[in-house]
């Protein structure tokens, strides 16, 4: 029943399939809803039924790692969710495009992609092999870039907080929202209040880890600010944050760099509050990080971020704290360099400095 | 009629608030406001269009709209913001004669 057919049912009829087929024609019909992008972008549209099978998506890039296709951007034509992920403009060994965003995000998740890949011997955000999919011109002047859960997606800036063409030209930005898809797989941090900050300092940390390598900044080199040279001049800044200095960045950046300045807004769904200042508070676990690599020295991936991402992979929550996070690196440090060593002395010592331990 | 929309959250995290009242327009553009809050039916919209699991980096929005007496806010996560509402946000956001404001997080005034 479930031969050449799957390939093109479209994916209501593969989830009736999978539902109420035989185990082989289940299995057949979730190996050709894991390969189609439609289905990944467009996860809500079949979000439910796929809820009701219990299949998420780990499972099916398990089932069909789609290497022939592996990086692949499309473009939405201002369109929003329901438009995604649009017309593909460049995929594996497809020439560049005539389109600058389309080649920088293609090049942003190629260099995100081997940074995790070299680095962490880690195969992709869910650690098999899954697809990066990436839209770029999504929306109207949308100010924003972002990972909704099955792809990334760009806006053209433009819009008051950005200049135009900005959101794909930062490395840093690209890999930090490549991130979040690797937290979704992993620690799954709750994206709201101390969780929700962790989940954004992680995205921050290894952003500009991705970035420094490319450029082969040590920690000492670096510069340590997210977003450098893509907001607009109303903000009067250099840059969306800084790790070393947060709350410097911009005339509006309000992060703080210590425990004593913690911002503790309400998680409701009142949009001044960003989730109860995820993106103010994730200042206080980016400088801890800035001062642990700092204090190590060389290159702030091999050490520093080796122990971040042991810790974000293998040893934090949905629930967890600053000082759960903190403690963890201190363990992780001990095991992975030695119990006391220069490694961990550093890391204790930077959350004791903002005031986490 | 007057919309105010504010905005939190993206990959910025800053909070913009942009405003918009139909009197202080030319009658074109007056009516054209009109016409997107109709077809968004603000006034039929649940309170609350969010999810309980937030993508990391989407927006956050309040739309607020006072006509005649009445009064309604929707807050909405970006990913569940239907394409009419969108539109009117998108709309309101250029509008000239619009009033503007951006800040950080817990910074400007609620109404």
């Amino acid at each position: 029943m479930c031969g050449s057919f799957c390939l093109i049912a479209p994916p209501d009829v593969l989830v009736r399939i999978a539902e109420e087929g035989a185990p082989a024609e289940r299995d057949s019909a979730l190996r050709t809803l894991a390969k189609s992008v439609g289905l990944r972008a467009q996860r809500a549209t079949v979000g439910s039924a796929m809820r009701e099978l219990g299949v998420d998506a780990a499972e099916l890039a398990f089932l069909a790692p789609t290497r022939d296709a592996f990086i692949t951007v499309y473009d939405v034509g201002h369109g929003g969710d329901f438009a995604l992920p649009g017309e593909r403009r460049r995929g594996e060994d497809d020439p560049a495009s005539p389109d600058p965003e389309v080649n920088e995000a293609y090049e942003g998740a190629e260099k995100t992609y081997e940074f995790y890949r070299e680095v962490f011997d880690r195969d992709s955000i869910d650690g098999r092999g899954l697809e990066i999919v990436s839209s770029v011109h999504y929306g109207t002047e949308y100010d924003n870039a972002a990972w909704t859960g099955a792809q990334m997606i760009y806006g053209d800036g433009g819009g008051g907080m950005f200049i135009t063409g900005g959101m794909t030209k930062a490395l840093d930005v690209i890999a930090h929202e490549l991130t979040h898809g690797i937290t979704d797989f992993t620690a799954n941090l709750q994206y709201r209040k101390q969780s929700g900050a962790l989940n954004e300092s992680f995205s921050d940390v290894f952003g500009s880890l991705v970035k420094q390598r490319v450029l082969g900044h040590s920690a000492a080199d670096a510069d340590w600010l997210i977003g450098e040279g893509i907001i607009a001049p109303a903000l009067d800044g250099v840059a969306l944050r800084s790790m070393k200095e947060p709350g410097t960045a911009h005339r509006f950046d309000r992060q703080p760099a210590s425990m004593e300045d913690f911002m503790d807004l309400p998680d409701d769904d009142n949009p001044r509050n960003d989730h109860g200042g995820v993106h103010i508070n994730s200042g206080i676990p980016n400088r801890a990080f800035y001062l642990a690599a700092t204090e190590i020295g060389g290159n702030a991936w091999e050490q520093a971020g080796r122990i971040w991402y042991v810790t974000l992979t293998e040893n934090l929550g949905p629930n967890s704290s600053f000082q759960e996070a903190a403690e963890a690196t201190v363990r992780v440090a001990g095991e992975l360099f030695e119990e006391s060593g220069s490694e961990q002395n550093a890391v204790r010592g930077a959350w004791e400095t903002v005031g986490v331990l | 009629m007057k919309v105010s929309i504010v905005r939190g959250g993206g990959l910025a995290g800053l909070v913009t608030k942009t405003a918009v009242d139909a009197d202080s327009l030319p009658p074109e553009e007056a009516e054209q406001l009109r016409a997107k809050v109709e077809e968004a039916g603000v006034f039929d919209l649940p309170s609350k269009l969010t999810t309980d699991s937030p993508q990391p980096d989407r927006f956050s929005y309040e739309v607020t709209v006072q006509d005649e007496g009445r009064e309604h806010t929707i807050t909405a996560s970006e990913e569940a913001l239907p394409d009419s509402v969108r539109d009117l946000v998108s709309y309101v956001k250029n509008v000239p004669g619009r009033e503007d404001e951006v800040g950080p997080p817990d910074d400007l005034p609620s109404e």
